[in-house]
C-alpha cells in the first residue's frame, strides 16, 4: 500500500469515526438528559410558557430534523445557540478550550521535559536507592487525588503563606483584549504556577516511568551491546543510542495525554476556579444545554482522533519498522 | 412499580375481632419517596429516610428514591409521576407577597407542567385566592390570607418540612453596614448601596459559585442573572429591607381606582448614556415585554391590560382585573429599559453577548463581564441615590464550588459571599475574627408534597396521619444543626404580616399517627401491614 492509500484511508476513517460519535452524542444528550425547561418551572414559568421556550430552543422540531440540522451545521463548524448563555456555542467552546490547552500544554510539557530524562536517567541507576524514591515519588502523585493535592497546595500556598493566587487567571481590575493579551503576562503566569504544579505532578509519573522501564528492554538488545563493545562512553550510550529507541512509547502516551487534555482535567478547573472547558462541559450537563454539551464532547473527541492519527503518521517517520501495511 | 396485594384471608381473620361489620380489608399500596441525591443536597436525602422509617413504623411499605435534580423536577413537574416528593421553592423577594406561595395550592394550577403537582383541590380554597388577589385593602386581604392557610393546613396536600437558614460571611476588616435581608441574605440590591469600606479597597467584591445565565433582561431566566441586572436597571419601586414597596424611580404611585394606577417618575433621572429617562421609556418598557416572547415575567405582566404615558413624567397603568399585588410585585420587579436603545431591536431574545445593551438608570453602570471569571460595575454618580452609596463599585468574582469561594473570603480576595455557606465552613468562619458570619431566616421552604390523586395520599387522613409521623424538629436540629425553623404553613414566619400562627401543627407524635388512622378505618394485620 502506499502511503498515499494509507494516508487517506486513514483520514476517512476518522472522519467516520467523529460522524458515529456525533450521532451518539445527539441521541444520548436527548434521551439521557432531562428536559431543558425542566429548571424553568422552579422560576414560576407555567407549562405553556415553557413550551414557548422549548420552541425558541427549536425542542419542538421532530427529532430526525433536529439531527439533520445538527450535522448540516456541525460540518460547517456552527454548533447553534447555548440554551442558557443565549450566545454562540462555538464562541464558548473555543474560548474555553485555549483556557484549558493553555493550562495543559504548560503541565504537559513540564511533566514529559522532566519525566522523560529522569525517568532514563533512573534506568540507568536502576536499583540504586534513587531509582527506588524516583518511582515511589512518580507513582505517588499519580496515585493521590487531584482535589486533594490542589486543596494542599491551596491550604499551605494561599491560605497559610499567603503566597499564591489560588483561583481565576488573573488579578483583578484587569483589561485584556483578546487570548494573546490575556496569556502573556506576568499576572497569569503567576495565577498559572499552581494548577499547572498539580497537573504536572500528576502527569510526571507516566513518561517517567515508561521511559525508564522501556529503557530497561532497550538495554538488552544488541545494538547496546555493540556500543559498549565499540568503548562508548555510558553516557553517550544512555542518551544518544538507548534514549532515542525508547522514546516510542512515550510519544504514544505523549499524544494520548494530550488528546485528552481538551476535556481538561474537571477537578483541577473545579479546584482552581479555572474557566476552562471541563468545568464548562459539567455546567452544560447539568443544564441540559444539548448545544454546548454535544459541542465540547464532540470536539474533545475529534482532538483525539486527530492526535491518534497524528501519531500514527509520526509512526512512519520516527520508526522506520513502521510499514504501511 | 406498585404491588396490590391482595390479603383476603389473614386480614380478615384479624380484623374480624376488632371491627364489627367485616369488610374485605386490603394492603395500603406501597409508596415511593423522591428526593435529591445525596451529592446535590444530602438534607434532603437524609430527611426522606427520617421519614421512611417513621413511615414504616405505622405499617407503610415505603422505598426513597433520590433521583438527579432534573429529572426529579420532570417527574414531580412535568409528568406528575409519584407519590410523594421532597423538594423546594426559594424565597425570592418577590415571593414576599403570599400571591405566589399561595398559588402553589391552586387547582387550576393543577395541571402537568405548572406549580401544584401534588392536584390538591379545593372550590373554597380557589375562591379565597381570587378574592385576595383582588382585595385592595390590605388589612382584609391578610385576613383572607390567614384564612386560606387555616383552610388547607388541615388537609395537608404539601407539609412545609422546614426554612433553612441562610448563613453568609463577610469579612469586617474590609466592609461595614452590611444588613443580610431574609431570604436574599447579603447578595440583596441594598447591600451595595449601603455597605462602607473601612479597609483600603473601596469597591466591594462578591464571591458566588453561581453566575447569570446571561445578562440580557429579554431572556435571563435565572435569579442570578436579575440579581445582577436590578444592580444597574431601576425598578419603579424597590422592597425595603423589611420588604415594604419603596417609591424608588417612581416619586409616587397612585391608584385612582381599582383598575387604574398613576405613577409619577422622579424628575432628573438620566440613562447612563447621558439621555434623560421619561415616562415614554416606562411606557415602552411593560408594553415591548407584553408583546414579547419572554414568559419570565408574564405572572407579574398579567393583570395589565395596557400602558401609556400621560405626560413627561407621568404614566397610567390600565389593570384588566383589581390586583393587590400589582404595587408590591410588578412594579418592584419589572426593569425600566431605555426606548431609544430597545425600540429597534425586534428579536431581543436572539442577541448575542456582545449586542446586549447594557444601558440602565440605576446606582451602578454596567462595566464587564467575563463569562465564567467576572463582572464589574461601577458606582452612578448621577443616580439620585449616588450621596448615600460609599462604595465605587461592585464586582463579582465567580468560583467553580462553595470551596473556592470560602479560600477567597479567609484570603481576603472577596469581602462577601453571595450564597450560603457549606455546613462544614461555618463554624471555620466563625473561628475567625475577620469575619462575620450573618444567619438569616428563609421564606422559602422545602416540602414534601403528596400526589392526591393517589392513594394513600388521596385520603385526607392518611395524609394527616402521616404528616403527624415527620419528626422535623429532628430534621431541624440534626441535619441543619439547628440552623432553620420548623415548617408550618407555605407563608413562613418570618413572613410576620402574612403568616397565620394560629394553624394546626402537626407536631410529631406517633401515637396520634395512629389514632388518627385507626378513626379512619385502617388497622393492621398480622405482620404489621396498614391494611384498609
Amino acid at each position: 500500500m502506499s502511503r498515499r492509500t494509507y494516508l487517506i484511508k486513514r483520514v476517512l476513517q476518522a472522519i467516520f469515526s467523529i460522524w458515529i460519535i456525533a450521532t451518539i452524542l445527539f441521541f444520548l444528550f436527548r434521551m439521557g438528559l432531562p428536559d431543558p425547561t425542566a429548571a424553568l418551572i422552579t422560576e414560576g414559568l407555567n407549562p405553556e410558557q415553557r413550551a414557548a421556550v422549548r420552541a425558541q430552543f427549536g425542542l419542538d422540531a421532530p427529532l430526525w430534523q433536529q439531527y439533520v440540522l445538527f450535522l448540516t451545521n456541525a460540518v460547517q463548524g456552527e454548533f447553534g445557540t447555548s440554551f442558557s448563555y443565549r450566545a454562540p456555542v462555538s464562541e464558548i467552546v473555543w474560548e474555553r478550550l485555549a483556557n484549558t490547552m493553555i493550562l495543559m500544554l504548560m503541565a504537559i510539557i513540564l511533566a514529559y521535559g522532566i519525566g522523560v530524562p529522569l525517568g532514563a536517567w533512573l534506568s540507568w541507576r536502576r536499583g540504586s536507592r534513587t531509582d527506588t524514591a524516583g518511582i515511589f515519588v512518580g507513582l505517588m502523585f499519580r496515585s493521590a487525588p487531584m482535589f486533594w493535592t490542589g486543596m494542599i497546595a491551596i491550604l499551605i500556598f494561599g491560605v497559610w503563606l499567603s503566597l499564591m493566587p489560588t483561583s481565576g487567571m488573573r488579578t483583578l481590575p484587569y483589561d485584556a483584549d483578546g487570548f494573546w493579551d490575556k496569556v502573556l503576562t506576568l499576572d497569569f503566569l503567576w495565577h498559572a504556577v499552581l494548577p499547572v504544579m498539580i497537573v504536572a505532578l500528576y502527569y510526571l509519573g507516566s513518561p517517567l516511568l515508561i521511559m525508564r522501564n522501556t529503557m530497561l528492554e532497550v538495554y538488552g538488545e544488541d545494538f547496546i551491546e555493540m556500543a559498549r563493545a565499540k568503548g562508548l562512553r555510558e553516557r553517550d550510550i544512555l542518551y544518544k543510542h538507548a534514549a532515542r529507541n525508547a522514546l516510542l512509547p512515550v510519544v504514544t502516551q505523549l499524544a494520548v495525554t494530550i488528546g485528552l487534555a481538551a476535556g481538561g482535567q474537571v477537578v483541577v478547573e473545579v479546584v482552581f476556579s479555572w474557566p476552562g472547558l471541563g468545568r464548562e462541559i459539567l455546567n452544560a450537563v447539568r443544564t441540559s444545554d444539548f448545544p454546548l454539551a454535544q459541542a465540547s464532547f464532540l470536539i474533545m473527541a475529534a482532538f483525539v482522533i486527530t492526535l491518534n492519527l497524528l501519531v500514527d503518521i509520526l509512526y512512519t517517520t520516527l520508526d522506520p519498522r513502521v510499514s504501511f501495511r | 412499580m406498585k404491588t396490590k396485594a391482595i390479603w383476603l384471608g389473614a386480614s380478615l381473620a384479624a380484623t374480624a375481632a376488632l371491627t364489627t361489620p367485616v369488610l374485605a380489608q386490603e394492603r395500603v399500596p406501597a409508596v415511593e419517596i423522591y428526593t435529591t441525591t445525596e451529592a446535590y443536597d444530602p438534607i434532603r436525602y437524609e430527611g426522606a429516610f427520617i421519614i421512611a422509617e417513621a413511615w414504616r413504623e405505622l405499617g407503610l411499605d415505603v422505598t426513597v428514591s433520590p433521583l438527579e435534580f432534573r429529572t426529579l423536577l420532570d417527574r414531580f413537574y412535568s409528568e406528575q409521576e409519584f407519590d410523594a416528593t421532597i423538594l423546594g421553592w426559594s424565597g425570592r423577594v418577590d415571593r414576599l407577597d403570599p400571591q405566589f406561595f399561595l398559588g402553589t395550592l391552586d387547582s387550576r394550577q393543577a395541571g402537568l407542567g405548572a406549580n401544584n403537582p401534588g392536584g390538591y383541590a379545593n372550590p373554597d380554597y380557589d375562591a379565597l385566592f381570587d378574592a385576595q388577589s383582588r382585595e385592595f385593602d390590605i388589612g382584609e386581604r391578610q385576613r383572607i390570607v390567614h384564612e386560606m392557610q387555616d383552610l388547607y393546613m388541615g388537609d395537608v396536600p404539601v407539609v412545609v418540612l422546614f426554612h433553612r437558614d441562610e448563613v453568609v460571611a463577610y469579612n469586617n476588616t474590609a466592609f461595614t453596614n452590611m444588613n443580610a435581608m431574609a431570604g436574599e441574605g447579603l447578595y440583596s440590591e441594598w447591600v451595595p448601596m449601603e455597605a462602607e469600606p473601612v479597609g483600603e479597597r473601596t469597591t466591594l467584591r462578591i464571591g458566588g459559585p453561581q453566575e447569570p445565565d446571561n445578562v440580557n433582561p429579554l431572556a435571563s431566566t435565572s435569579v442570578w442573572g436579575w440579581k445582577w441586572m436590578r444592580l444597574y436597571y431601576d425598578r419603579l419601586v424597590r422592597l425595603s429591607p423589611d420588604v415594604e414597596p419603596v417609591p424608588w424611580a417612581a416619586e409616587s404611585v397612585e391608584a385612582v381606582d381599582e383598575v387604574t394606577v398613576d405613577v409619577t417618575l422622579r424628575e432628573g433621572m438620566l440613562w447612563h448614556d447621558g439621555e434623560p429617562v421619561t415616562a415614554e421609556d416606562v411606557a415602552f418598557t411593560f408594553n415591548y415585554y407584553m408583546n414579547s416572547e419572554y414568559s419570565y415575567f408574564n405572572a407579574y405582566l398579567a393583570p395589565i391590560a395596557s400602558v401609556e404615558a400621560t405626560g413627561d413624567l407621568s404614566v397610567r397603568f390600565n389593570l384588566s382585573e383589581p390586583s393587590a399585588p400589582f404595587a408590591t410585585i410588578t412594579l418592584s420587579q419589572i426593569p425600566i429599559l431605555p426606548k431609544h436603545i430597545w425600540e429597534g431591536i425586534d428579536n431581543p431574545e436572539d442577541l448575542t453577548p456582545d449586542q446586549i445593551p447594557t444601558v440602565g438608570s440605576g446606582p451602578f453602570v454596567f462595566d464587564r463581564y467575563d463569562r465564567g471569571e467576572f463582572m464589574s460595575l461601577s458606582t452612578n454618580s448621577d443616580h439620585f441615590h449616588a450621596d448615600n452609596i460609599a462604595v465605587d463599585g461592585v464586582e463579582f468574582l465567580i468560583y467553580a464550588d462553595a470551596e473556592g469561594v470560602f479560600t477567597a473570603l479567609q484570603t481576603g480576595q472577596i469581602d462577601m459571599t453571595a450564597w450560603r455557606m457549606e455546613p462544614g465552613q461555618i463554624p471555620l468562619a466563625e473561628g475567625n475574627d475577620d469575619l462575620t458570619v450573618v444567619s438569616v431566616p428563609d421564606f422559602g421552604y422545602f416540602h414534601m408534597t403528596f400526589n392526591t390523586r393517589r392513594a394513600p395520599f388521596d385520603d385526607r387522613a392518611a395524609r394527616r396521619a402521616l404528616t403527624m409521623a415527620m419528626d422535623r424538629e429532628r430534621m431541624v436540629n440534626v441535619l441543619l444543626d439547628g440552623r432553620g425553623e420548623v415548617g408550618t404553613t407555605v407563608v413562613a414566619p418570618v413572613n410576620a404580616f402574612w403568616h397565620n400562627p394560629f394553624v394546626e401543627r402537626f407536631e410529631y407524635d406517633m401515637d396520634a399517627a395512629r389514632q388518627e388512622l385507626e378513626d379512619a378505618g385502617y388497622s393492621w394485620d398480622d405482620e404489621g401491614r396498614l391494611v384498609r
